[in-house]
């Protein structure tokens, strides 16, 4: 908590990424997220296209400290057959409140049919969905505002904001043109001014903090927050309420 | 504790900033006072200056304008770039008989397309050596296998790595074990705990600030050095105390 606002991180990860260095050390996150007051860290592991091998290591990942760690589903149209059995038991089952996808480990664009599923399970529960977005063909932020369009009863955060430009820009116009978009902050592409255009351009109470932990330490992506010129009243709304929102009922303290 | 609101509670000297406009990117502020603004904000009381024009085009125009940036009493010490041209190297030569250098930043050899290698940059090289000049050298405009193929031939050569990005967390530590006289700059090194495990692994003393402005935002990473599990003298030495000591000439302690 930081001055009485509750802090959640949207985007973590479990699972081991070694090629990077990166380790799901429970403990060491706990530690950080102590360090600067950070909450509840929302975690999913993208490394397993079954879902299922991924969701019950989120569970257990979770479990280890369920007052700190929230997990989501993660799900992918490379095993389509899977998707709304898998969906249904991450969320009713293993206590996932949301749903993660990561359209780069498949070959199809967000807009494509193929998709569709996790979207309509989404709409269906009035669920929060992220996903990674970038310059990758299959994640730019510009296909967000279309899929959003169709399914309104479901949030879609766009992961990284889109990340770099022309694709930054596109994450914030998917944003003013649906009122279900929002923009995650996690990025190692954090230059002057980024979390200020966000926030002006897509409205306080559209921009939700993320820091990809433990890929990147939470302390620096907060501290794009905290150092931003924005006012304490956008950085309360993007380090925490706007958050609790997107994760609604079921979410709980 | 964490509040909404930052500035360093060490004294800090940013060993990493651009100025300037380049060619193919806007520099946020048109004067100096609007940078040393943006520095006190954070707490940031110096910083070693580049000019980012010398980036990609040319560090000899990048220095004659740095003059604009640091010819006042403001807190911005001008780092001077070299490039692979023999013309670069004279001219920082003269601006060293001057007595303006204490240091010397390596222009961005992948943007121009030169490899780091001894047999272009030898006479770089040889020269910092013998005038114990230590090199500011970006890990994210030079290979890494250039950087430490290179300069392993220069045992004497103190460096400062600039730039090192999660995606290099496992040469890190290699690098710094096979470089024994080389700093690590932090701008970009944040994969979770790593800087505390660089710590505890090499040393405070091998570690620096820098922010990499405009490139990054200036306030993030000195705000997580602030939050590391780390003795107050260990945040001092890296925020300000190792680069006033490399700048001056001392050599740094290996762990």
């Amino acid at each position: 908590m930081i001055e009485g606002q509750e802090i959640i991180d949207f985007h973590g990860h479990v699972g081991p990424w070694d090629v990077y260095g990166m380790y799901d050390d429970d403990s060491a996150m706990v530690k950080a997220m102590d360090a600067v007051g950070i909450d509840r860290s929302c975690l999913f592991n993208i490394f397993h296209p079954d879902g299922t091998s991924g969701n019950d290591q989120t569970a257990a990942f979770v479990a280890r400290h369920p007052d700190r760690f929230v997990g989501f589903a993660y799900v992918s149209p490379l095993m389509p057959e899977r998707i709304e059995k898998e969906l249904g038991r991450a969320i009713d089952e293993l206590g996932c409140v949301a749903i993660k996808i990561y359209p780069p480990y498949s070959t199809w664009k967000m807009t494509d049919p193929v998709w569709d599923p996790v979207y309509a399970f989404a709409d269906d529960r009035g669920l929060a969905l992220i996903s990674h977005t970038g310059p990758e063909e299959t994640c730019q932020p510009e296909q967000v505002g279309i899929v959003a369009a169709r399914f309104p009863n479901a949030n879609f955060v766009v992961g990284h904001a889109g990340n770099m430009e022309p694709f930054r820009t596109q994450a914030i116009e998917a944003a003013q043109a649906n009122k279900n978009v929002y923009l995650e902050t996690c990025s190692t592409f954090r230059e002057p001014g980024v979390v200020e255009r966000l926030v002006t351009e897509a409205g306080a109470d559209r921009v939700v903090f993320g820091s990809d932990v433990p890929l990147m330490d939470p302390r620096s992506q907060l501290g794009k927050i905290i150092t931003a010129g924005i006012s304490d009243d956008a950085k309360r709304l993007v380090l925490g309420e706007n958050a609790k929102r997107l994760l609604g009922m079921n979410y709980s303290q | 504790m964490s509040n909404l609101s930052f500035t360093s509670r060490v004294p800090a000297f940013d060993a990493n900033v651009g100025v300037g406009h380049r060619n193919n990117r806007r520099y946020p502020f048109d004067e100096p006072l609007q940078l040393v603004e943006e520095m006190a904000r954070h707490g940031v009381d110096q910083a070693l200056v580049y000019a980012c024009h010398g980036e990609t085009i040319s560090p000899m125009y990048g220095n004659e304008a740095l003059e604009r940036w640091t010819g006042g009493e403001n807190g911005l010490v001008p780092q001077y770039m070299v490039g692979a041209d023999p013309e670069s190297l004279r001219q920082i030569q003269g601006l060293h008989a001057s007595g303006l250098v204490t240091h010397v930043r390596l222009h961005c050899t992948e943007m121009s397309r030169t490899p780091f290698v001894d047999w272009i940059y030898a006479p770089v090289l040889e020269w910092l050596v013998a005038e114990d000049l230590p090199l500011w050298v970006s890990m994210a405009d030079t290979p890494p296998t250039e950087i430490v193929d290179t300069l392993t031939g220069y045992p004497d050569l103190r460096v400062v790595i600039v730039g090192a990005h999660y995606a290099h967390s496992v040469m890190v530590l290699p690098m710094l074990r096979v470089l024994p006289n080389a700093t690590l700059e932090l701008s970009r090194y944040e994969n979770t705990q790593g800087i505390e495990q660089l710590v505890e692994a090499v040393g405070a003393n091998r570690l620096i600030y820098g922010s990499f402005f405009p490139r990054y935002a200036m306030g993030p990473i000195l705000y997580m050095l602030n939050h590391l599990s780390i003795d107050d003298s260990d945040l001092a030495a890296i925020c300000a105390g190792n680069v006033e000591k490399l700048i001056e000439g001392s050599v740094t302690d290996d762990k």
